[in-house]
C-alpha cells in the first residue's frame, strides 16, 4: 500500500522538478515589479523599488 | 441407501449432555459429543472426568480471584476459516520471566466435523491455532544448545522464546487431562504472521501452528458486544504492514534517482548557458556623493522563458560591497529587483588562518521571458573602501541544480521514515523475546 | 455389480452385501455377526451395542478421495488408554476396499499393501525408519489397543479380538503408514492424511444443534 503511494508521489516530485527546470525556476528570492517607466533609462536615480503597483512613485522623498 | 433393508434408525443423534456436578450439584454441559477428556464445574472448581458417566472428580483447585472471565463466553459460536466453531473451554496460563509473571488465555474450540481448534489471547493480541498434522523439522545447532530455526510446510521459523507455561485456571471442556498447576515447556518459533509452537507436557510433544488475528476480527467472528481489548506492544508474530513495503520502496527510490540523474543531465545539456552581458565597472567612494546608480546597455534574451544568472566579482579584501540590482525589461516595464553582497575577510588567530565569505556572488533570476533588458545598478560599499573595480556577468538559460537536490530529499525522506518505522516495529517485537536487540542507550534494565 | 442377497440365519431379516468381497457383516436388526461361507451366512457371534462416539461418519456416508468416489460400508471401533478411534471400511467405486480412519476428527485414508518382509511387533521401536514405494517412513507411535466393536461389512473376519498392536509411521509429507498386528501375520496399510473438506463427504451424521 505504501509502495503505491510512494510511486505516485515520486512521479509527482520528478514531474515537478522537470517542469521547474523547463520553466526556469530558481531557488533565489527575487522581488518582481511591474510598470517600470522608460524614463528610468535616462534618469536611473528615479528608480524606486516600490514601482510594483503604481506607475510612478507616490511616496515622500 | 441400502436397498431392501428395513428403515432402521442409525445410532442415536448425538446431543449435548446436561449433567450435574457430583460435588456441588451445579449443572454441567458437555458440548463436544464425547470428545472431551475433562470438564470443569464452574461453581466448585472441580475438574471432572468427562468420559465417566458419573463424572468422577479428578482435581479440585483454588482460585485467587473470582473475576477471571473468558472474553468469549463458553458456548459462543463463530465462523473461522469457513467453519463454525463453538467455544467449549477456557484456561489462563502464566509464565515467569525475570521474576515478572505474564498471563495469557487460551480457548478451546470445537466443530463436530473438523474437531478441536484453539485461540490464544495475550494483551489484546489473538492467534488462531491448530495442531500440526505434518511434523515440523527443527534445525539443530552444530554446537548443541537450543535450536534457532524450525521448518514447517516450506517456511522457516525463527526461535523466539522458550519458557515454562503454568496452567492457573480452567473452565469448560478440554480434550486432554488438564490439571491446574500443570507445567508445560513451550518453545515458540515465529514467521510473522504465523507462530510455530512446540509444547512438551510429561513425555508428549505437541506441535501447533498459529496465525495472528486482530481483536476486531475476533469480535466480528463471534459477534461480541463492545470493543476488543486494545493490543499493547508488538506481539511475537504480529504482522508488520510497514515492513513488507520497505524493500519495494528502496527499489522505487533507486529507480527515481536514476530518473532524476537522467533528467539532470538532459536539462544540463539542453541549457544554452549563453553569456549575454559582461562589463567591468569601478566603484569610487568619491562618486557616491552624486547619483551612484546607473543603467547598463541593453542586451537581448532570446528563446523561451528561462533563468538568468547574474555573477558579481570584486577583489575585496577585508571589505564588502553591496550592489542593488534591477533587471528591467525595456519593452514591458517588468523588473526583477534584488541586492547582492560581495564580502571577503581573512585573518590569523590562535587556531590558524581563517577566511570568511568570497570574492564573488551568484544569483539566478527565475522565469525571465525573452526580450530586451538592461540592468540598473546602484553600488554601495564599506566606508573604509575608497574604490574597487567589479565585474558583472549575465548568463541566459542556466540549469538550477538546487532543484534536483530538493527533489532528491523529497524522494528520500518518506523512505527513511518508513524504514525507521519498520525498524522500530521489529525492535519492539524482538525486545520481548529470548533474543532482544542490543540496547542503544546505556540506561537499560535488561540483563540479557 | 450384483449385490448378493441373503437372509439372517438368526432372525431372518434380509441382508444385502453392498460389496461383493465382504467376508463378514453385522445384521442390523439382531446384531448378530455373520460370516459368509460359500453357501450361506453363518452366525459366529453377537456384537454388543457400540458405545456412543462422536465420529461424524456413518454407514452409507459417501465421499471422494482424489477422483474416486467411495461409500462407507462398515467399521471397526478401537479403544486405547487415551481414547478411541474408528476405522471405517469404505468401498471405492472401482470395487476395491480402503479404510478411512477418524481419530478425534483427524482423517486418513489408507489401502492395504502387499509389502513383504514386514517386521514383527517386538522388532519395531520409535524412530525406526522404513522405506516402502521409495517413500521413507519413521515410526512415531506404538499403540496397544483393543477392539471395541464392529458394524456393517468387513473384508475379513473380525470379532472378539483382544489387545492388538498398531504402529503409526509418519513421513515429512501427508503420507503415513500403519503396521497392523491384529493377525499373526503383520499387515501394512499405506495411506495419506486428508482434510475433511477434501473428502467431500455427504450423508453424514447430524448433531443436535449443528
Amino acid at each position: 500500500m505504501f509502495r503505491k503511494f510512494y510511486l505516485l508521489y515520486g512521479f509527482l516530485v520528478l514531474g515537478t522538478a522537470a517542469f521547474g527546470q523547463y520553466r526556469g525556476w530558481s531557488l533565489d528570492t527575487i522581488n518582481q515589479l511591474k510598470n517600470i517607466p522608460k524614463s528610468v533609462r535616462d534618469n536611473p536615480g528615479s528608480y524606486r523599488s516600490v514601482y510594483g503597483g503604481y506607475h510612478h512613485y507616490t511616496g515622500g522623498k | 441407501m441400502s436397498t431392501g433393508a428395513p428403515p432402521l434408525s442409525g445410532p442415536p443423534k448425538p446431543q449435548a449432555k446436561a449433567l450435574n456436578c457430583p460435588k456441588c450439584g451445579a449443572a454441567i454441559v458437555l458440548r463436544s459429543f464425547g470428545q472431551a477428556e475433562t470438564v470443569v464445574c464452574a461453581s466448585c472448581h472441580c475438574i471432572l472426568d468427562a468420559k465417566d458417566p458419573n463424572l468422577a472428580i479428578l482435581q479440585q483447585f483454588e482460585i485467587e480471584t473470582s473475576d477471571i472471565r473468558p472474553l468469549i463466553p463458553l458456548g459462543t459460536r463463530g465462523k473461522l476459516r469457513g467453519t463454525d466453531y463453538e467455544v467449549i473451554g477456557f484456561e489462563r496460563r502464566s509464565t515467569q520471566v525475570d521474576g515478572i509473571t505474564y498471563c495469557w488465555h487460551e480457548y478451546v474450540l470445537y466443530n463436530p466435523y473438523k474437531g478441536v481448534g484453539y485461540l490464544s489471547e495475550y494483551n489484546g493480541h489473538w492467534n488462531d491455532i491448530s495442531i500440526c498434522k505434518v511434523l515440523p523439522t527443527v534445525d539443530h545447532n552444530m554446537f548443541g544448545g537450543s535450536s534457532l530455526t524450525a521448518n514447517y510446510l516450506g517456511e522457516s521459523y525463527k526461535h523466539f522464546q522458550t519458557a515454562d507455561a503454568n496452567t492457573d485456571f480452567v473452565l469448560g471442556e478440554f480434550p486432554w487431562q488438564v490439571r491446574v498447576g500443570e507445567k508445560a515447556a513451550v518453545t515458540d518459533y515465529v514467521h510473522p504472521p504465523r507462530v510455530l509452537s512446540s509444547e512438551q507436557l510429561d513425555q508428549e510433544v505437541t506441535w501447533s501452528i498459529g496465525e495472528y488475528m486482530y481483536g476486531r476480527e475476533i469480535w466480528e467472528t463471534f459477534k461480541l458486544p463492545g470493543r476488543p481489548p486494545e493490543a499493547m506492544g508488538v506481539y511475537e508474530n504480529q504482522p508488520s504492514a510497514v515492513r513488507t513495503n520497505v524493500t519495494g520502496m528502496w527499489v522505487a527510490f533507486a529507480g527515481f534517482v536514476v530518473f532524476l540523474l537522467a533528467l539532470m543531465s538532459g536539462f544540463a545539456m539542453r541549457a544554452k548557458k549563453e553569456p549575454v552581458f559582461h562589463e567591468t565597472y569601478r566603484y569610487n567612494r568619491a562618486d557616491s556623493k552624486a547619483e551612484a546608480s546607473f543603467v547598463t546597455d541593453v542586451f537581448e534574451l532570446t528563446g523561451r522563458t528561462s533563468t538568468v544568472e547574474v555573477k558579481t566579482y570584486a577583489p575585496v579584501s577585508n571589505h564588502w560591497i553591496y550592489l542593488n540590482y534591477a533587471l528591467i525589461n525595456q519593452d514591458t516595464g517588468q523588473a526583477w529587483d534584488f541586492g547582492r553582497e560581495v564580502r571577503y575577510y581573512y585573518g590569523y588567530d590562535s587556531d590558524g588562518s581563517w577566511t570568511e565569505g568570497k570574492q564573488n556572488d551568484d544569483v539566478v533570476i527565475p522565469s525571465v521571458p525573452p526580450g530586451h533588458y538592461y540592468l540598473r545598478i546602484e553600488p554601495e560599499a564599506d566606508p573604509s573602501l575608497s574604490g574597487i573595480p567589479y565585474t558583472v556577468d549575465v548568463t541566459h538559460d542556466v540549469p538550477v541544480y538546487g532543484i534536483y537536490g530538493i527533489a532528491f530529499l523529497a524522494l528520500l525522506v518518506p523512505v527513511i521514515i518508513i524504514s525507521f518505522r519498520a525498524y522500530t516495529f521489529e525492535r519492539s517485537r524482538w525486545s520481548e523475546s529470548d533474543h532482544p536487540p542490543m540496547q542503544l542507550s546505556s540506561s537499560s534494565g535488561d540483563d540479557e | 455389480m450384483t449385490q448378493p442377497v441373503s437372509n439372517c440365519p438368526n432372525c431372518g431379516a434380509k441382508i444385502v452385501f453392498r460389496w461383493s468381497s465382504s467376508v463378514q457383516t453385522v445384521c442390523e436388526f439382531c446384531k448378530s455377526i455373520l460370516v459368509r461361507t460359500d453357501v450361506d451366512l453363518k452366525k459366529v457371534g453377537q456384537v454388543a451395542d457400540l458405545p456412543s462416539d462422536s465420529s461424524p461418519i456413518q454407514i452409507n456416508t459417501e465421499g471422494k478421495f482424489g477422483n474416486k468416489a467411495f461409500v462407507v460400508v462398515g467399521r471397526i471401533l478401537y479403544e486405547y488408554d487415551q481414547g478411541g478411534w474408528n476405522e471405517w471400511h469404505v468401498m471405492m467405486n472401482d470395487g476395491t476396499s480402503a479404510w478411512l480412519s477418524d481419530a478425534q476428527n483427524e482423517y486418513a485414508l489408507s489401502l492395504s499393501s502387499k509389502a513383504q518382509n514386514l517386521p514383527a511387533a517386538a522388532q519395531v521401536h520409535i524412530g525406526q525408519q522404513f522405506i516402502w514405494n521409495n517413500q521413507p517412513y519413521t515410526v512415531s507411535v506404538i499403540t496397544p489397543a483393543h477392539y471395541r466393536g464392529v458394524e456393517g461389512e468387513l473384508p475379513f473376519q473380525y470379532w472378539d479380538k483382544t489387545d492388538v498392536t498398531f504402529v503409526d509411521l509418519r513421513s515429512e509429507s501427508r503420507k503415513f503408514a500403519t503396521l497392523d498386528y491384529s493377525d499373526p501375520e503383520p499387515a501394512l496399510y499405506l495411506g495419506e492424511l486428508v482434510e475433511f473438506d477434501d473428502l467431500k463427504l455427504k450423508n453424514l451424521r447430524s448433531f443436535a444443534g449443528w
